[in-house]
């Protein structure tokens, strides 16, 4: 008898431990991660819903399919301020290919100063106003710049923090745009475009 | 492998992590601060001492960009002690590699900020706390952290005259 209630509770246990395993599994699946932690490597992007300079609501999750360069800045940050233009470049070079640079504001500051800045460098992406909640959710982002390249999956590929350089900043858009995405259920599936090098181009 | 060996090798690739953008946070420490003595009806003069940790610098009271963080100390006296002037070191100008063009006027390792109190003729004797904050924006070669502050806080001492 004593043996029986063992094994019932045990089994209750394992029974909730497989649920629970199950719906966290099922949570990641459909929203990726609650929260960033250690290496980011080929871990789901957490999704967020954020709005933008220009007053829409945007969701990473829109850009499933795409190649996403999520970029952490501020305008307090002078190393941030030289990269902007090279995003702005790629975003023009491989548009195309399917990358979409979103660029996420962590200042403290009203909106107009954040969007008269981004206009001055000529950005040409959405900007995103930063909360707290997604700098949490995206491993504590502190450094700025921060930025993550997210292939079309939805998984992270590369994460850079402080100032790189432009090659090795194209070479991480290159790894995110190089996965082809797997069809979503009950959807077809979006193929990848082919990326060449600029020397593949002009042959 | 030999324990003194394995634990240098640990001991240097715990540092080699800690210097990379990120694995560090930027740090300004103020220096024990004495007590300010004046007479009523007289002035004192008090200097803060800071120090930035190494490899860090932090924008100074005037940076060279508006949407630059300047260094800013904000102290609030008990009455009747009054803050009658701060004055601010003036900043290094210096170029960073990430923006070899661009100088900035910046703080680096230890600087100072310099206080003048007075005291009204009729103030009473005795020790008025005097408490605030020094905020400031500090980057690495590579990195900007967000602006932080940390507590300044000491006494003024009033003596008879």
């Amino acid at each position: 008898m004593k043996r029986n209630a063992i094994v019932f509770v045990m089994l209750t246990v394992v029974i909730i431990g497989m649920l629970a395993v199950g719906s966290y599994l099922d949570r990641a699946r459909k929203h990726g991660p609650a929260k960033l932690v250690g290496d980011v490597h080929n871990a789901a992007a957490p999704d967020f819903e954020l709005p933008s300079l220009d007053g829409r609501k945007v969701k990473l999750s829109d850009f499933r399919g795409q190649a996403v360069l999520l970029n952490f800045w501020a305008t307090w940050c002078s190393p941030c301020k030289i990269e902007m233009p090279w995003f702005v470049e790629l975003q023009k070079q491989y548009a195309k290919d399917g990358l979409v640079v979103l660029g996420v504001a962590m200042d403290d500051t009203e909106s107009s100063k954040i969007a008269e800045f981004a206009s001055d460098l000529g950005v040409n992406y959405p900007v995103l106003l930063g909360t707290d909640q997604v700098s949490d959710d995206y491993g504590d982002v502190r450094a700025l710049p921060t930025t993550f390249y997210i292939d079309r999956n939805g998984t992270i590929v590369a994460k850079a923090v402080g100032l790189l350089g432009r090659q090795e900043i194209e070479e991480d858009v290159r790894k995110a745009l190089s996965t082809r995405s797997k069809p979503a259920k009950g959807q077809p599936s979006r193929s990848a475009a082919v990326v060449k090098t600029p020397t593949e181009e002009t042959q | 492998m030999n324990f003194r060996l394995f634990a240098l090798i640990l001991m240097m690739a715990s540092m080699a992590g800690a210097q990379s953008p990120g694995n560090r946070q930027p740090s300004v420490i103020l220096a024990p601060v004495g007590n300010v003595q004046l007479h009523a009806g007289g002035s004192a003069n008090m200097e803060l001492d800071f120090r930035i940790g190494e490899d860090f610098h932090i924008n100074s009271n005037k940076p060279k960009a508006d949407y630059l963080i300047p260094t800013i100390l904000k102290l609030n006296p008990s009455e009747p002690v009054v803050l009658a002037d701060v004055k601010y070191p003036p900043g290094e100008e210096m170029s960073f590699a990430f923006s070899p063009n661009e100088k900035l006027s910046v703080y680096t390792g230890d600087f100072a900020i310099n206080t003048e109190w007075k005291a009204p003729a009729n103030a009473a004797p005795g020790t008025y706390p005097v408490k605030g904050e020094l905020r400031f924006q500090a980057c690495d070669r590579s990195a900007c952290y967000p602006p932080r502050s940390i507590p300044v806080q000491f006494q003024v001492t009033v003596v008879k005259k």
